[in-house]
C-alpha cells in the first residue's frame, strides 16, 4: 500500500503549524506529544499505522472553519476522524497532515418529535441517538454492529448500514441534513428537517464521501417509531444454495424483512461456542429472518416465511418466543466477528456486495478460493441485500500469510465485481480497497468522480491518498475556468 | 417568445446529419413542440431536434456540440411542470423517446435496466405478469429518463420514496461526450462518490442519461384505497398528520382542496363531494391492510370526515388515482385557454397545517384561481395557479402569490423547488467543474452566465 509522498516542507514547518493551530484551538484541543499521538495512529484497519503530524480536536464549527481556512491558505493536508472505528483505513493519518478529530462534538442538539428528527453533533455515537429517543418509542434505524462506539458523523462519511438496512435503508436514506465546513473554511448547510429540495443532491454526494469533500459539523437524521412487534426466525439448511434460494424466494414473495442475515457452518460454530445463541450446529447455513410491524401482519408474515422455508428444504425452523429469545438469536450474529476472532490470531473482514441472485455461485467460488490459498474463510452476511462479510483467518506471525490473506481478499472482491457487484457495501474504500477501484470502475468513471472532488477541494488537501488509486491534478482532469460565463472558443460559428 | 435564433450553421448541421441521418429536424413546428413543457413557462425553441436510437449516437451528438460550444437539451416526454426543457440559449434538443427498450429484467434481484425513453406505464405493463412493479408515479405518463433527471416523486413516495431511492445506477454521456457508469446493480455500495445521486435530479445539466437501472418491488398481496371528504381543510390536514404520527404505514395519502375536487368532477365526470378531500392507499397482507384501513378511518372520523368510500377492486382504484393524476389538467380545464404555474413547497410536518391554511387564506384574498393538491405525507404540497401568462397583471399577481408562499415555507424551515440556499457556491463549482463549457441544458439549476 503506497501512500502519497509526504511533503517535507510541511514536516519542516511542524512547530510553526502547531503554534498557529494553538491560537485557534487552545489548551488540550491540540495534541503534539508523540506518546499521545500514538492513540491516533490507525483506525479499525489496524494493519496500517502512521503517526499524524499533529492532532487537533476543535469544539466549535467556528474553530473547524478557522482550521480549514488556515490549512487552505497554507497548503496543509487534513485527515478527518470520527470515532476511529472505520474498517477500511479512511482515518489513517498521514505524516504531513493534521488529523482533525471530532470527538469533542459530542452533544445532541435537538430532539424534534413532531418532525421525527434528531439534530446532533457528529461525534455523538450511533446508539446514543436511539437511546435519547427510545423512552418515547422511537429509534434511529441504521445499526452498524459497532453502534456503541461509532459516531454519526463517521456513519455519514462512510454511508454505514447494519442488519436492518434491508428494510430501512442505509445512512443516506435516513439522513435529512448536515452542516459542513468546506476546505476553504466556508460553512454550508445542506438539507434540513424537510424533504430535499430540487437541485443537485449534495447530501447524497457527501454521504459516503469518506472525508474527501468537507468536514461535517452537524447532522440531522430521521427517527422512526419502533415497530409494534418484532420476531425473528432461525432457519437451518443443509446447503448454502438452499439458504440462498430461500432468501430469493422470501424477497420474491414481496416480503421485506427488517433484517435477513446468513451465516455458514464455520461462523455458526464459532458464534455458538462464544455466546450460546441457541443455533443448530448440524446445519450448513443458517438464516436469521426478522419481521417487524403491527402484530397481525408479523404473525401472517411469519407463517408465510415458514412455508417458503419448508419449500426450500429448511431442516430447522424456530420462531422467537419472546423479546429475550429474539435478542439471543441476534447476539450470535452480532458477536460473530469477535467469535471468529477467537479462533485465529488475525482475520481480514471483507465487504463485497453482489446481486442477490449470484449468492450460491459466489459462495461456491469462495470455498474454491479458500482451498486454493489454504486459508479458512468464515461467512456472515447481510443476505437480503447481498452484502457479504467473508472473514479470512490467518496468522500474521507465519511468514507470507498476511500477504496470502490480502491476495485472497482481493480475489474475493474481484469475484464480487465480476458478477455485477461492488467492492464495498458499507465499510468504504479507504486505503484498504483503494487499489482495487480499477476493477470496478473504468478509468473514465474514476476520473469523473475525481472531477467532482475538484469542485469541493481543488488542492486535494482533504484526506489525500484515500479511495482513489491515482491522484490526478484538477487541471489534468480537464477542469476549465469559466470567467463570468464566457464560453470557450467564443469565435466558433454558432447558430 | 424569444426571437428566432441566428442562421443555422450548415457545417454543424451536416455533422449531426452524418450521425442521425434523417432523424433530425429544424422545422419550426418540431422545434416548437420541443421548446416547452406543460407549464406556463415561455417557450424557448431549440435550433434543431435530433432523435438518436442508441448511446453511440448520443455520444457523437454531444461530442459535436461540445466541439462547437452548442447547448444540449435532453428531452423526454415534455411533461415536466418546471420549464426544465426550455432551450434558454437555443442549441440541440436530444429527444430520447426513440431509445425506449427495456433491456434486462432481473426478477430475482428485483431490478430492471431500461433506456431513458421507456415510459412508466409501459414498464409496469411489461412487468405485470412477473408480479413486479415500479412504484414512482408522477401525474403524467413520463419517461423514466426524465423522471430520473428531475428526481420525480409521486403519490406513493411516503412508502416507496422518490427517484432518489429507486435508481440503482445510470449510464451517462458527459458534457464532452465521454460515457460513464455511475454504479452497479448491487443494492448497496460504499465505493467512491455517489454519482448516481448527483445525476438523479440534475435536470440534464451534467450529462445525458442513456441507461437507467431501477429497483423493482413485488406487487403487494392486498391493496385498498379510500376517499374521505372533510368539513374543512384543517381537519383534512390534521388527519394526515395524525395518521402518520400513529405509525400507520400508508402507501399513499393525497390532499385535494374543494376547488380541485370541483375541477376533477367537471373534468372526469365524477360526483365526489366538493369538499377538502383525502385519498388514501394501503399496501400489505390482507389482514394488515384491513387493520390499517380501520385505524385510518377512525382517525379521520374523529376529526370530522363525513363519508368514507372504499375501493378494493383494481379498476376502482385505477379510476380513483387517475382522477388524482389528472389534477393538473383538470385545474387548467377550469379556465379554457389558461396555462398553469405549478408551485412546489415542502415544510416540516409540524408546520404543514399552518402553512396550508395561511396559503389558502392568501389565495382567497387574491383573484387567482389556485387549487391545492399535495402528497402531504412528506410535507409537500402544490398550487396550480391557473392564469393567462400573456396578461402581465395576472402573471404578476400569480408570481406574487407564489413568492409569498415560498417565503412562508422558508420561514417555517421548509424549502421550495429551485431554492439552493447556502450551498449555491458548491453547486456552481460542481457545474463549472463537470461542464466547463456550460453546454448541458444551460441556465437550469445554476445559471453560470448570470453568476
Amino acid at each position: 500500500m503506497e501512500m502519497p509522498k509526504p511533503d517535507q516542507t510541511i514536516i519542516d514547518r511542524r512547530s510553526q503549524i502547531i503554534n498557529d493551530l494553538h491560537s485557534i484551538v487552545p489548551g488540550e484541543g491540540l495534541i503534539a506529544d508523540e506518546g499521545e499521538l500514538k492513540a491516533f495512529e490507525c483506525d479499525g484497519l489496524m494493519a496500517y499505522r502512521q503517526l499524524p503530524l499533529v492532532v487537533v480536536l476543535p469544539e466549535t464549527t467556528k474553530q473547524v472553519s478557522q482550521i480549514m481556512a488556515y490549512c487552505y491558505k497554507n497548503d496543509v493536508k487534513i485527515v478527518p476522524r470520527g470515532a476511529g472505528t472505520g474498517l477500511s483505513g479512511g482515518a489513517l493519518p498521514l505524516e504531513d497532515a493534521i488529523t482533525l478529530g471530532l470527538s469533542k462534538f459530542n452533544k445532541i442538539l435537538e430532539i424534534d418529535y413532531d418532525n421525527r428528527c434528531v439534530t446532533t453533533q457528529p461525534g455523538v455515537t450511533n446508539l446514543a441517538i436511539t437511546q435519547c429517543v427510545e423512552d418515547r418509542g422511537f429509534y434511529y434505524a441504521p445499526d452498524p454492529s459497532s453502534q456503541i462506539a461509532c459516531s454519526i458523523g463517521g456513519n455519514v462519511a462512510e454511508n454505514s448500514g447494519g442488519v436492518h438496512c434491508l428494510k430501512y435503508g442505509l445512512t443516506t436514506n435516513n439522513l435529512l441534513g448536515i452542516e459542513m465546513v468546506m476546505m476553504n473554511g466556508e460553512v454550508i448547510r445542506i438539507g434540513g428537517k424537510h424533504l430535499d429540495p430540487s437541485s443537485y443532491d449534495l447530501l447524497g454526494v457527501v454521504t459516503g464521501s469518506e472525508g474527501l469533500l468537507g468536514i461535517i459539523t452537524e447532522v440531522t437524521v430521521r427517527i422512526l417509531r419502533k415497530p409494534e412487534i418484532a420476531k425473528a426466525l432461525l432457519l437451518g439448511f443443509e446447503s448454502c444454495e438452499s439458504a440462498g434460494d430461500c432468501v430469493a424466494a422470501i424477497i420474491g414473495a414481496g416480503i421485506i424483512p427488517g433484517g435477513m442475515e446468513m451465516m455458514d457452518t464455520f461462523a455458526i460454530q464459532a458464534a455458538e461456542d462464544f455466546v450460546n445463541a441457541g443455533y443448530p450446529r448440524n446445519v450448513a447455513a443458517l438464516l436469521i429472518v426478522e419481521l417487524d410491524g403491527p402484530a397481525p401482519e408479523v404473525e401472517h408474515l411469519i407463517s408465510k416465511v415458514e412455508r417458503i422455508a419448508t419449500n426450500n428444504n429448511a431442516t430447522y425452523i424456530k420462531v422467537s418466543e419472546d423479546e429475550e429469545e429474539r435478542l439471543k438469536f441476534w447476539s450470535g450474529r452480532k458477536a460473530a466477528f469477535p467469535a471468529v476472532g477467537r479462533l485465529s490470531p488475525d482475520y481480514l473482514c471483507m465487504d463485497g456486495t453482489i446481486p442477490r441472485g449470484q449468492l450460491a455461485y459466489v459462495l461456491r467460488q469462495m470455498s474454491i478460493l479458500s482451498q486454493k490459498y489454504g486459508l479458512r474463510v468464515a461467512n456472515v452476511f447481510h443476505a437480503g441485500d447481498g452484502n457479504l462479510h467473508p472473514l479470512i483467518l490467518f496468522d500474521a506471525n507465519n511468514e507470507g500469510e498476511m500477504e496470502a490473506a490480502e491476495a485472497l481478499g482481493a480475489d474475493i472482491l474481484r469475484l464480487c465485481v465480476q458478477v455485477g457487484g461492488v467492492l464495498t457495501g458499507e465499510h468504504g474504500v479507504g486505503v484498504e480497497k483503494r487499489d482495487l477501484m480499477g476493477e470496478m470502475f473504468t478509468e473514465e468513471d474514476l476520473k469523473q468522480q475525481q472531477r467532482l472532488k475538484c469542485a469541493f477541494d481543488p488542492g486535494h488537501l482533504l484526506n489525500p491518498g484515500k479511495v482513489y488509486p491515482t491522484l490526478h491534478r484538477c487541471a489534468e482532469l480537464g477542469k476549465m475556468h469559466v470567467h463570468k460565463g464566457s464560453l470557450p472558443f467564443p469565435d466558433i460559428p454558432r447558430f | 417568445m424569444v426571437p428566432e435564433t441566428a442562421v443555422l450553421n450548415d457545417v454543424f448541421i451536416g455533422k449531426l446529419r452524418g450521425i442521425v441521418k434523417n432523424r433530425l429536424s429544424t422545422a419550426r413546428s418540431v422545434r416548437e413542440q420541443h421548446g416547452h413543457d406543460e407549464s406556463y413557462h415561455a417557450s424557448h425553441l431549440p435550433d434543431a431536434v435530433v432523435f438518436p436510437t442508441d448511446t453511440e449516437e448520443v455520444i457523437d451528438i454531444v461530442k459535436v456540440c461540445a466541439e462547437h460550444g452548442v447547448p444540449v437539451i435532453p428531452f423526454g416526454t415534455g411533461t415536466s411542470l418546471e420549464g426544465h426543457v426550455a432551450a434558454l440559449r437555443g442549441g440541440v434538443c436530444i429527444n430520447l423517446m426513440e431509445m425506449n427498450k427495456i433491456l434486462e429484467v432481473n426478477a430475482e434481484d428485483m431490478d430492471v435496466r431500461v433506456q431513458p425513453g421507456v415510459k412508466r406505464k409501459q414498464l409496469n405493463e411489461y412487468l405485470r405478469d412477473k408480479g413486479l412493479f415500479f412504484p414512482i408515479d408522477p401525474g403524467a405518463d413520463a419517461s423514466l429518463g426524465g423522471m430520473a433527471a428531475t428526481r420525480a416523486s409521486g403519490t406513493n413516495a411516503v412508502l416507496y420514496g422518490t427517484m432518489r431511492e429507486n435508481v440503482l445506477a445510470m449510464e451517462v454521456v458527459l458534457a464532452d461526450g465521454r460515457l460513464i457508469k455511475t454504479a452497479r446493480r448491487a443494492r448497496k455500495s460504499a465505493a467512491g462518490y455517489d454519482l448516481t445521486r448527483l445525476f438523479v435530479g440534475s435536470e440534464g445539466t451534467l450529462g445525458v442519461i442513456t441507461e437507467i437501472t431501477l429497483k423493482l418491488y413485488g406487487i403487494p398481496e392486498a391493496i385498498s384505497a379510500a376517499v374521505a371528504s372533510f368539513p374543512d381543510l384543517k381537519s383534512a390536514v390534521n388527519t394526515v398528520i395524525e395518521t402518520i404520527h400513529s405509525g400507520i404505514p400508508l402507501a399513499r395519502i393525497e390532499l385535494l382542496d374543494e376547488v380541485q375536487m370541483e375541477a376533477i368532477n367537471k373534468y372526469s365526470g365524477y360526483d365526489y363531494p366538493v369538499k377538502p378531500t383525502l385519498f388514501f392507499e394501503f399496501h400489505g397482507s390482507v389482514n394488515g391492510v384491513k387493520d390499517q384501513s380501520i385505524a385510518a378511518q377512525s382517525i379521520a372520523s374523529e376529526l370530522g370526515a363525513a363519508d368514507f368510500q372504499w375501493a378494493t377492486r383494481a379498476e376502482d382504484r385505477a379510476r380513483l388515482w387517475q382522477a388524482r393524476h389528472d389534477a393538473y389538467y383538470a385545474a387548467l380545464a377550469l379556465r379554457p385557454g389558461a396555462k398553469g404555474m405549478a408551485t412546489d413547497v415542502c415544510v416540516p410536518l409540524s408546520r404543514l397545517t399552518e402553512c396550508i391554511l395561511e396559503t389558502k387564506k392568501d389565495i382567497e384574498k387574491s383573484d387567482v384561481l389556485a387549487p391545492i393538491v399535495g402528497h402531504v405525507g412528506d410535507g409537500n404540497f402544490h398550487l396550480v395557479l391557473v392564469m393567462n401568462p400573456d396578461d402581465p397583471e395576472e402573471l404578476e399577481q400569480a408570481k406574487e402569490l407564489n413568492r409569498r408562499m415560498i417565503g412562508r415555507a422558508l420561514s417555517m424551515e421548509g424549502t421550495c423547488t429551485g431554492e439552493h440556499g447556502e450551498a449555491l457556491s458548491v453547486m456552481i463549482a460542481l457545474k463549472t467543474t463537470l461542464d466547463p463549457g456550460d453546454i448541458m441544458n444551460p441556465g437550469e439549476i445554476v445559471d453560470l452566465q448570470n453568476q
